[in-house]
């Protein structure tokens, strides 16, 4: 039972007393003008504050775990270190909030204003915050780690430092937002607008990169994703320690910084050009190897060395070919094979929106990671490894 | 993180977790299984999460799984993860598989199993833009205009020399 009910504390308000410290779990005050209020300290675990007018209200170090702040007005509210573990805040009008040291693990704040909030060193893991709208927000040293940011707006957000590891920013808005040693590894940043973005030092290991917008970028010494990097957009990238737009990158370098695999020697990379064709070829690549095949192949055997990649672009044709060994396999063009399995132990085969792939796949032993891009067209036989289905059928026999 | 389908949205049977069901489920409204599903299911939306398995015959609109499929699948559009057992068919106009970091979780394992994906409109006008291609690049190579990207090298020193401009007809080429 709370300690104050609903209209006590309307009234204590009413006449400028504090309700600091107060034991107000699971309290009704839907819609109740609040602005300025002190609930310093109070447990409003649980508590009813849907639609709210809490705007300059201080919240310090307040409990207010699972509490329902749907459509609240919480402009300019101090809730610096306060709980809001689980908190609904759907829609929540929290523009100039202070949320320094506050916890929202878990909190809903889908469609929230924070434009100007402060955040920093704030818990946000696995939040919520999709279509939500951070411009010019302070979140240095945050944990968004696991958030869902898809779709918010994060423009000139200072983001320094944060942990961003596999959170959803697909379509997010970071355009000149500071992203200084942030950590992004494994999180997703496809058709997300980082134009102008300072990411120097930030750890993109396994990102997802697709569609990005970078121009303009700041990208010194940032860590690559350690993966090809496919179909991001981008004019230039700056590539000088000072940001002073010195250094400026363009074309393919792009992408080879973003995914920090820029080889050692030009050697390694392969290029099959529009207009050759290869008969009965064997082809074998070294490991570490980049391929690019824009092509006719009919009736070769490309061996692939461990970690090779090879990308068979939108005029590349393999036709009754066969690819073998450890490698990434991106497929934009045509992969056709009828007899055998086509791709024999490969690590990785991505088929894109345009690729087309008829065959069979023997996946590698350690099974194969597949991606599959809608619009993509297929006539695929997945098999396990031989070893694997040697195994299997012995068990059953 | 995912977002939901758009057919997932307002009413729908649930087949919640802990629940057993065999048999033939028929359902006008999107069908989401979180439990065991045993049979064939027609629904105009199918969602399985990941505590879920549908071992069956399923016909469909819109199918997302996180959970765990087996049997002959057909549907308009799929989202896939999960695992896809051993002796399955999967036939979509459309099929996403996202691609998991190098050092994540797989986003789908499969066992042994069958995919259809795509339209017969879908492989028309892919194989007609490839055969463009190819036209475009026997003319090129009749030019001599073969020019690999700046920065990269040609063909490496272990492949053979490629011919000059002999190309098959682009619809065998193609594999159409």
């Amino acid at each position: 039972m709370p300690e104050l009910t609903a209209d006590l504390v309307l009234k204590k308000i009413k006449i400028g007393e504090k309700v600091d410290r107060a034991d107000l779990r699971g309290l009704v005050l839907t819609r109740a003008v609040l602005e300025g209020a002190s609930f310093r300290r109070c447990d409003l675990d649980g508590a009813n504050l849907e639609g709210a007018r809490l705007s300059k209200a201080l919240f310090k170090n307040a409990s207010l775990r699972e509490a329902f702040l749907a459509g609240a007005d919480l402009r300019e509210a101090n809730l610096e270190s306060a709980d809001l573990e689980g908190a609904n805040l759907l829609g929540a009008k929290l523009v100039g909030a202070n949320l320094n040291r506050a916890n929202l693990e878990g909190a809903n704040l889908q469609g929230a204003d924070l434009s100007g909030a402060r955040l920093t060193h704030a818990q946000l893991e696995s939040a919520t915050l999709g279509g939500a709208r951070l411009v010019r927000a302070e979140l240095a040293h945050a944990d968004l780690s696991e958030t869902d940011l898809s779709t918010a707006k994060l423009d000139e957000a200072d983001l320094t430092s944060t942990d961003l590891s596999g959170a959803n920013l697909e379509e997010a808005s970071l355009a000149r937002a500071q992203l200084r040693d942030a950590v992004l590894r494994g999180a997703t940043l496809i058709r997300a607008d980082l134009s102008g973005a300072d990411l120097r030092r930030a750890n993109l290991t396994g990102a997802r990169l697709e569609g990005a917008l970078f121009t303009g970028a700041r990208v010194r010494s940032l860590v690559g994703t350690g993966a090809p990097v496919v179909g991001i957009r981008a004019e230039w990238v700056d590539d000088s320690e000072d940001a002073s737009r010195a250094v400026r990158v363009t074309g393919p370098q792009i992408a080879a910084l973003l995914s920090g695999m820029t080889p050692s020697s030009p050697s390694h990379k392969r290029y099959f050009g529009r207009g050759d064709v290869l008969r009965n070829a064997h082809l074998e690549f070294d490991t570490g190897a980049a391929v690019e095949i824009e092509s006719l192949f009919e009736h070769c055997t490309i061996a692939l060395g461990e970690g090779t990649e090879l990308v068979v672009g939108r005029g590349g044709v393999l036709s009754g070919c066969q690819i073998q060994g450890a490698g990434r396999v991106t497929i934009h063009g045509k992969f056709v094979e009828r007899e055998g399995p086509g791709i024999v132990g490969a690590t990785q085969l991505v088929v894109s929106s345009e690729g087309f792939l008829v065959g069979a796949i023997e996946q590698a032993q350690d099974l194969t990671r597949f991606a599959f891009e809608p619009g993509c067209y297929l006539r695929v036989q997945i098999l396990q490894a031989k070893k694997e289905r040697t195994t299997k059928s012995g068990r059953q026999s | 993180m995912s977002e939901p389908m758009h057919g997932m949205q307002g009413r729908r049977t649930l087949v919640e977790e802990g629940t057993s069901f065999k048999g033939s489920l028929s359902s006008t409204c999107p069908v989401e299984v979180k439990g065991r599903v045993e049979g064939d299911v027609t629904a105009p939306a199918l969602s399985v999460s990941a505590s879920g398995s549908v071992h069956g015959k399923v016909k469909v609109g819109e199918m997302q799984s996180h959970g765990e499929l087996a049997g002959e699948f057909d549907a308009d559009v799929v989202q896939l993860s999960g695992s896809v057992k051993d002796r399955t068919i999967i036939r979509a106009k459309s099929l996403e598989v996202k691609l998991s970091p190098a050092e994540g979780k797989m986003q789908v394992v499969f066992g042994e199993c069958q995919l259809e994906v795509g339209s017969e409109a879908a492989r028309s006008e892919l194989a007609a833009r490839s055969a463009e291609a190819l036209v475009r690049s026997n003319e090129k190579a009749a030019k001599g205009s073969s020019v690999p990207p700046e920065q990269v090298a040609k063909a490496p020193s272990t492949a053979p020399e490629p011919p000059k401009a002999s190309v098959r007809p682009p619809t065998d080429a193609n594999g159409a």
